[in-house]
């Protein structure tokens, strides 16, 4: 038998029963971001099982996902694939086997919550494109949202930010560091 | 007359402001009171979850704890915000344990789950209905051919009972049917729009949002109708992504509800592809 360490472990941190799949690709035919994937949602549950950790783990198909849950409202034994696939991302992270544009952006946003309150749009931009050294790339977006008046200029600050610092702080960091 | 705490969340403060304005003009002709939620705070929308899902429910649990000292239903018009803040209250209506552990976090603070998380269908389903939103129209949109556009993440909720259908909702083409506009059929209605990815990775935001363009066109629209604020976004931005195929008008819900009770809309300078040739197609009744 294959080894089965990698599908508990994946299995404990997801709380889902990936071991369940029987291969119906049903989340692979749903899937709307198959081009920019590179191996397929159904197969790579199939690696999970096979004890295929380096495979998973430094995929761009964890990554690619968009989180529209397609796969796992059609999924015949109920497996929250979307939520397998945010998991392995989470463990990827925490072991440094990757750091993609994806991570950078979501964690700048949450940055950005955890010190206004709320999202400063133009500022987690802003940083992410510093970060990536490539701040003209967007250039017509941003001037057309501006324009529009669909571009914030300023944050919105709560006014309980301690409250709401204090709270974020109390949060169990044994999963990933945000 | 019914009154909401109303949670805006960070679009409708500030990239779709005139979304707002159109739930406030629309809400206030059918009598229903909003009251905004006080010293809200982000829901966590597509990233939090995806980083660390306690997170995300502390977030979440913050909002709802401020609207259960009101005990007035939690009305949330961004499909984002009313995901997650459904998905949490929900969840800790039943899971006690989490429920302690989230009200540990956000302490002194305390939720337990006891309003019902609603979204901007819903209410007028609810608190209107069509009957009233048949007699209350005032312009005929008979000649304005719409697409229903859901997006993902309204029905399609995992372990938490949709308000809807997951996969073929359909109690927004009811609406605009109310509305007297020309609903059409077609395959799209769930598709995704490439979500928070228009930053990451623009060129698969693009590629997502012109098949849901496309389709809507080749089905003969003349406007994709939505609630949700980043499908607006990402389908209204395609010509500033760099996309050079025809494009129509992406309308929020509430500005067809505008259409058909004052004839025009509030927003209209908002919208980045014009939406003229739609204020055009309608007549006084």
């Amino acid at each position: 038998m294959d080894d089965l360490t990698f599908c508990k472990e994946m299995e404990r941190e997801s709380a889902e029963q990936i071991s369940a799949c029987y291969q119906c690709y049903r989340c692979t035919t749903g899937c709307p971001a198959l081009p920019e994937m590179d191996i397929l949602p159904h197969r790579v549950i199939r690696y999970i099982m096979l004890g295929e950790r380096e495979k998973v783990l430094s995929s761009k198909t964890i990554w690619s996902c968009l989180q529209c849950y397609t796969c796992s409202v059609r999924c015949p034994n109920d497996i929250h694939i979307g939520h397998v696939f945010d998991t392995a991302r989470k463990i990827a992270v925490r072991e440094k086997k990757a750091l993609t544009d994806v991570w950078t952006f979501d964690t700048l946003f949450l940055d950005s919550v955890r010190r206004h309150g709320r999202l400063y749009e133009m500022e987690a931009i802003m940083r992410y494109k510093l970060k990536k050294k490539d701040l003209f790339s967007d250039t017509r977006m941003g001037l057309d949202m501006m324009r529009k008046g669909r571009m914030a200029i300023f944050p919105h600050n709560i006014k309980d930010k301690k409250g709401l610092q204090r709270a974020l702080g109390r949060i169990d960091r044994g999963g990933p560091i945000w | 007359m019914v009154t909401l705490t109303y949670y805006p969340g960070c679009s409708l403060k500030t990239g779709s402001k005139f979304y707002q304005a159109s739930i406030q003009k629309v809400f206030s002709t059918y009598g229903i009171g909003l009251r905004e939620l006080p010293d809200w705070s982000c829901c966590g929308a597509s990233a939090a979850h995806t980083v660390n899902e306690e997170l995300a429910h502390v977030l979440v649990a913050r909002n709802l704890a401020i609207a259960e000292k009101e005990e007035l239903n939690f009305f949330a018009p961004c499909s984002a915000c009313y995901s997650r803040s459904k998905i949490t209250n929900d969840t800790i209506r039943n899971d006690i344990s989490l429920q302690d552990r989230l009200n540990g976090v956000i302490a002194p603070l305390e939720c337990t789950g006891s309003l019902e998380v609603k979204n901007i269908i819903e209410v007028l389903d609810d608190h209107v209905g069509v009957s009233v939103i048949a007699k209350k129209r005032r312009f005929d949109l008979s000649a304005l051919r719409v697409v229903p556009y859901y997006g993902c993440v309204l029905t399609r909720l995992m372990r938490v009972k949709p308000f809807d259908d997951r996969e073929d909702p359909r109690s927004m083409d009811g609406l605009l049917q109310a509305l007297g506009a020309t609903v059409l059929g077609w395959p799209f209605k769930m598709e995704c729009c490439g979500a928070a990815k228009t930053l990451t990775d623009k060129e698969m935001t693009v590629r997502l949002s012109e098949r849901i363009m496309g389709r809507a066109i080749s089905a003969g629209a003349d406007a994709i109708v939505t609630p949700c604020p980043l499908c607006q976004m990402n389908l209204d931005l395609l010509p500033s992504l760099g996309s050079t195929a025809p494009v129509i008008p992406t309308l929020f819900l509430s500005e067809v509800f505008e259409l058909a009770i004052f004839g025009r809309m509030v927003g209209m300078a908002s919208h980045l592809v014009s939406a003229d040739p739609v204020v055009k197609k309608i007549k006084e009744a």
